[in-house]
């Protein structure tokens, strides 16, 4: 899987690539600010790109922008997009066109390995990642609700992993059960909340991201 | 021009008139009349007395003036000119040599009118050319004719100047000099007069309009006198001529009359001020008075040595250009105001004068008050400049610790992962390491936590809307949240609005008890309008903690307000409204 990574930090850039490296994965190209990313990919063909949200020149939201330019350029090329802050305003907006291939992190996931290279796969096939803290930023908007209320505290976990954009299996593997167990927790979870049945993972994002916006 | 002198100007005046009536009356010859001179000599009396009447009035009231000059030579000329009747040739001569003299020093009033100086390169030119005109070329027109030759004149005595008796020479000059009075002087003169009337502000054209029309009246008559030959238009035209003539010192006296008008307006300001009170309306007072309409205050501020407005704002004191003056007004030696007026008014620093005395004490009051104005607005500058310069410095402090300890714990906290999972270490090696790096991620949460409490950054990189979806998020209850905002406000504004939404939903969360609270955010355009309700159990104190206090400084500084709304049992709404235009 071959991965280009756009930060300005060089620590970190360099961090992110070994760590990337050592996980087995094809760092390709490593850049310190968006216009040398988007020109890098103009020559040099990738699955994933890992970039920070602010990078120069005004620090604010050249990542932000630079990961619509990729979007629409290369379509099937997946971008996880750092910060050193979530905000669940901004993942709004950063979701508002499809949450496929797209992943949006705190900058702190990536000392968690398996984590933050799990991510970095499913963005790169088409999937999403959302950080846990705008998904709980979410829920905790819903928390007095009662049709929440009604989900079993298991069925609330898995909610949470499908809104990061989790696939079964891989809820699966983080809660310890078998893939029909969560399927089932699936099926109930859609029942309840009374949401439309979807079948990829990344529609099942949006429509729950969508439930829990309100 | 002192009494002494007046009296004995308007002594010399009676005696000239008396004696060129005398002069007619006796004379057994016919005069070599000009258009206008011809109303009969009673009519050229009354001409000449007005004019050296008014300008002697006119010196008296304008001691610097010096048109009042002007006009008295002019009825001196005109008296002048009766020498024509005398019956000693050498008299006569005189008589018709200065003639044309009054043309010459009346046209040089009107164009000096009303400041008494000439202005302008093509009025001195004109009034040059004319006087040459009346002059030099009349002594050279004497030179070639016979007394016996001249209009009307046939049993005059003899032209002592006369070198050769040339009539053709004679002819010719004469058609140069009236060409030259006709077309280039009095055309001119009306196409300048014309202009300066345009110009003219409307306290200028008060005092211009009499004396520019009449004159301008009768130099048009001269013109058609000229031009017209048949005998009974002409002496009809004459007579008219004669009335207008008579007319412009009745004019100038009318002008004179006006600004006696005029000062007894003060006596109205006087009367208003009374009735006006702590001195409002005091520079429309100030403009009825002088009749200025352009008039403005500026009150002095000793302490910064400058001038303000009525609502404390510096203005700047025009330069005196032609067209506007500064009075400077003083109070017991003290600079206390200046008046900023059309350039006309200086022409009349009595009224000016009696106007700011009777103003005194109301400008000296509204002088205070545009010193307190003055000061609350430094007051709130400073205030705004204490809030944006902590703003600043807390910005500071979260950029420090994004780009400095944030980053390098981060890559510590990576480096430890690293180490945890490297081949070939032992069990207790990643143990600590795994626990290092738990550890490590919660310095980096709290680091965060500590980060957006400076400074929410979001704010800065992303606007109001995107940081409120957190800060809503965030907050313990549910939070209804409803931002209609067409574009971004300043960022202080923004500012502002984000600390009044997170005090009180802290606030809420403290203190109502509530169960759900909602946030609406408006800009209007002008006004940014923020509410936050909840349905707590009210009985907030209207002045709030010190957190709502800290919210109205912030607030007062952009000039906006915090209304809290808390009755006992009924939920708490807190309102901001701030100006973002």
């Amino acid at each position: 899987m071959r991965v280009a990574i756009a930060d300005d930090a060089v620590l970190l850039r360099e961090g992110i690539s070994r760590l990337l490296g050592d996980a087995g994965l094809d760092v390709v190209a490593t850049f310190g600010d968006a216009d040398a990313l988007l020109a890098g990919l103009e020559t040099t063909p990738v699955d994933v790109c890992v970039l920070d949200i602010k990078m120069p020149p005004t620090f604010t939201d050249e990542g932000l922008r630079a990961a619509v330019a990729i979007r629409a350029q290369w379509p099937q090329v997946g971008v996880l997009v750092l910060s050193q802050y979530v905000e669940l305003g901004l993942a709004i907006r950063l979701l508002a066109e499809g949450a496929e291939g797209l992943g949006y992190l705190l900058k702190d996931r990536v000392a968690d390995v398996e984590e933050f290279v799990d991510a970095v796969r499913r963005v790169s096939e088409g999937g999403s990642a959302l950080d846990p803290t705008v998904v709980s930023q979410l829920l905790s908007r819903r928390q007095t609700d009662d049709e929440l209320g009604r989900l079993t505290p298991r069925e609330q976990v898995v909610l949470e992993s499908m809104a990061q954009g989790l696939s079964n299996p891989a809820i699966a593997h983080r809660l310890h059960v078998s893939v029909r167990a969560v399927e089932k927790h699936v099926t109930n979870i859609f029942d309840k909340l009374d949401l439309p049945v979807a079948s990829d993972s990344d529609r099942r994002v949006l429509a729950v991201l969508r439930y829990l916006r309100g | 021009m002192d009494r002494r002198r007046a009296v004995l100007a308007l002594l010399v005046a009676v005696a000239a008139g008396l004696g060129s009536l005398a002069l007619t009356l006796t004379s057994s010859h016919a005069e070599p009349r000009g258009p206008v001179q011809s109303g009969g000599p009673v009519m050229g009396l009354v001409i000449g007395w007005s004019f050296a009447g008014a300008g002697v009035v006119a010196s008296v009231l304008r001691p610097s003036n010096r048109f009042g000059l002007l006009l008295y030579a002019t009825g001196l000329a005109w008296f002048l000119s009766a020498l024509m009747a005398a019956e000693r040739p050498t008299l006569f001569t005189l008589g018709l040599l200065t003639a044309p003299w009054w043309l010459g020093v009346f046209v040089h009033a009107l164009l000096a009118f009303p400041g008494g100086r000439l202005e302008g390169r093509w009025r001195r030119l004109l009034v040059a050319v004319l006087y040459v005109d009346v002059t030099v070329v009349q002594v050279l027109r004497l030179l070639f004719t016979r007394s016996g030759d001249l209009p009307g004149c046939g049993d005059c005595p003899d032209n002592v100047l006369l070198l050769s008796d040339q009539p053709d020479v004679a002819a010719t000059i004469l058609v140069v000099q009236q060409a030259v009075i006709g077309s280039l002087v009095i055309g001119g003169t009306l196409v300048l007069l014309t202009r300066q009337w345009l110009d003219a502000s409307v306290p200028q054209r008060r005092v211009l309009s009499p004396v520019l029309l009449t004159g301008a009246m009768c130099l048009v008559v001269q013109a058609v006198a000229l031009a017209a030959e048949p005998f009974s238009v002409r002496q009809s035209v004459d007579w008219l001529g004669a009335l207008a003539f008579a007319a412009v010192p009745v004019a100038f006296l009318l002008g004179l009359l006006r600004q006696r008008l005029d000062r007894s307006a003060v006596g109205q300001l006087v009367v208003d001020l009374g009735a006006s009170r702590d001195g409002f309306g005091l520079d429309d007072l100030l403009r009825k008075a002088l009749r200025d309409p352009s008039l403005q205050v500026a009150f002095w501020r000793g302490e910064t040595g400058e001038f303000v407005d009525a609502a404390g704002r510096p203005v700047a004191l025009p330069v005196p250009d032609g067209q506007q003056a500064v009075t400077l007004v003083e109070r017991d030696g003290r600079r206390i105001a200046a008046l900023v007026h059309d350039e006309s008014l200086a022409d009349d620093p009595a009224l000016v004068s009696g106007a700011v005395a009777a103003a005194g004490l109301a400008l000296e009051n509204e002088r205070l008050h545009a010193a307190v104005r003055a000061q609350l607005e430094d007051l709130r500058a400073s205030r705004r400049r204490l809030v944006e310069a902590g703003d600043r410095e807390r910005r500071r402090l979260e950029r420090n610790l994004h780009d400095g300890a944030q980053q390098r714990l981060l890559a510590v906290s990576m480096l430890l992962s690293q180490l945890e999972r490297a081949p070939g270490g032992d069990a207790t090696t990643r143990e600590l390491a795994a626990q290092a790096q738990a550890e490590l991620g919660r310095s980096l949460s709290e680091l965060r936590d500590l980060a957006v409490g400076l400074h929410p950054a979001a704010l800065t990189d992303y606007g109001l809307a995107v940081a409120l979806h957190g800060l809503a998020a965030r907050a313990p209850v549910r939070v209804e949240l409803v931002v209609e905002m067409p574009r971004r406000p300043p960022l202080q504004v923004e500012v502002a609005a984000y600390y009044v939404i997170s005090e009180a939903l802290a606030n809420v969360v403290k203190h109502a008890a509530a169960t759900r609270a909602s946030v609406r955010v408006c800009d209007d355009g002008s006004i940014l309008q923020v509410d936050v309700v909840d349905d707590g159990v009210g009985g907030v104190h209207a002045q709030g903690g010190s957190g709502l206090q800290g919210l109205r400084d912030r607030l007062a500084a952009l000039d906006g307000r915090l209304v809290v709304t808390s009755p006992p049992g009924k939920g708490t709404t807190v309102r901001a409204m701030i100006p973002c235009a």
